[in-house]
């Protein structure tokens, strides 16, 4: 017994870090904590306020930019209905909705909190499942691919950002329309990898880079860069260094999307499969 | 004893705000990410029971996980530094010993001292932090540049604090 407790004396603070070490290393290993709604929501009642109005600020501070933003974006939409109201004078147009069934739903939200200089980054947006809003939906800014939602409280969710060592999307070279694995290598918030694609293939530095629509959660075509620069390295396949179109660091407003017909398409494959 | 209470609740919050609102904020081509923070364990003093230090890092980690959105990362880093910092004081120890109840603190001990001091638990802390924050060891000397880079900045930082203290 005294040897215990000469045992716990002597090592009292090895054992307290060691303890202090293992609780850390819990939560680091069990890392769906953050993602837990319950967690989210706790988090989000303690800093609310705070973010809330840092948040606000900066959107001050980016009005001129955001105007800018969305003027571009007013001309665009100006012009693709311009093509659609041209398309439906045209004689075999139907306009019947049966047959174009909307498959996608855009929803607009503000981000509360944001990162970029992580290496596993993720932002949070202030909408949740009261608006609607699920895990796995797509989140677009810009135009451009901005994230994938993780986690949804009532009034906010997580996002894990494009700028997220885990993050994987499948993307095709709008020109050929080669598609391989998009992915972040933690080194510039501008630039992302493109791999799989066969060496046979040509391209050239500019080309667009979009989604393929594959994975259920992009729309297909969504832009998410241009090519920049390009290696072959031991392999039969390129590396593509893509610069994004989407700057992380000036995320403000992005549209969440939203798939009705995922389902069915998760349905089907596990049918298959 | 209320009045180093009351003064270290203060640099806590102090620090953890800073930390949030503006060092989390910093980024230079994701290379240079200094955390602050740790001069909270940096200046407690001398003679803080080990097991409070160990206790006091872990919620210092704790809080700044909840902000940044990363569970156990930074607590896990700053325990370590909590743990090492009793063996970097005795290695470094002056000749006639620590005067009782200070603060490590540049004006007592001198400029070296605390330079390497400080450096020390700073590295290992950093270290810790971005290898556990990437989680491989590919890339590993991409992330020690990371470490290196980010570990200068936190110095700077630590120095220009101490530097004012100093002043005052």
């Amino acid at each position: 017994m005294r040897n215990l407790l000469n045992f716990l004396e002597r090592y009292n603070n090895l054992i307290i870090f060691l303890i202090l070490e293992g609780i850390a290393v819990y939560f680091l290993a069990t890392r769906n904590y953050y993602h837990n709604t319950r967690t989210v929501n706790s988090v989000r009642r303690l800093t609310y306020g705070f973010e809330e109005n840092i948040s606000n600020m900066r959107s001050y501070f980016r009005l001129h930019e955001i105007n800018e933003n969305l003027a571009s974006e007013n001309t665009a939409l100006r012009n693709s209905i311009n093509r659609l109201v041209r398309n439906s004078s045209s004689v075999f147009f139907s306009v019947s909705d049966t047959i174009y069934q909307q498959q996608y739903q855009y929803t607009t939200a503000r981000l509360t909190d944001n990162s970029v200089n992580k290496q596993k980054n993720f932002f949070i947006i202030n909408k949740g499942t009261r608006h609607g809003l699920e895990k796995d939906m797509a989140i677009i800014a810009d135009g451009g691919v901005a994230g994938v939602i993780v986690g949804c409280s009532e009034n906010f969710s997580v996002a894990m950002s494009l700028l997220n060592l885990d993050f994987r999307v499948s993307a095709r070279i709008r020109s050929n329309g080669y598609f391989g694995s998009l992915s972040w290598d933690g080194r510039d918030y501008r630039k992302a990898t493109l791999s799989d694609i066969p060496q046979h293939v040509v391209f050239s530095i500019g080309d667009t880079i979009e989604t393929t629509g594959y994975s259920a959660v992009f729309p297909e075509g969504v832009m998410v860069g241009t090519v920049t620069d390009f290696e072959k390295p031991g392999s039969d396949f390129y590396t593509i260094t893509v610069l994004l179109k989407t700057d992380y660091r000036k995320l403000h407003f992005v549209d969440v999307v939203d798939n009705k017909k995922k389902k069915e398409l998760i349905e089907l494959d596990k049918q298959i499969q | 004893m209320i009045n180093s209470i009351l003064r270290f609740s203060l640099i806590f919050i102090l620090l953890v705000l800073l930390q949030v609102l503006l060092f989390n904020n910093i980024q230079f081509s994701g290379y240079v990410n200094p955390y602050i923070y740790i001069i909270f364990i940096l200046l407690l003093p001398v003679e803080i029971p080990s097991w409070l230090l160990l206790i006091l890092s872990f919620c210092m980690g704790m809080v700044i996980d909840f902000y940044s959105g990363s569970p156990g990362m930074h607590s896990s880093a700053s325990v370590l530094a909590g743990f090492v910092r009793p063996f970097v004081l005795r290695f470094i120890s002056p000749r006639d010993g620590y005067e009782p109840g200070a603060s490590p603190s540049m004006l007592i001990y001198g400029f070296r001292w605390f330079l390497f001091y400080s450096l020390t638990i700073v590295i290992i802390h950093h270290t810790a932090l971005f290898y556990l924050e990437v989680f491989r060891f590919t890339d590993f000397f991409r992330t020690l540049l990371r470490v290196m880079l980010s570990s200068l900045f936190t110095i700077i930082f630590v120095l220009i604090i101490e530097f004012y203290r100093r002043g005052r």
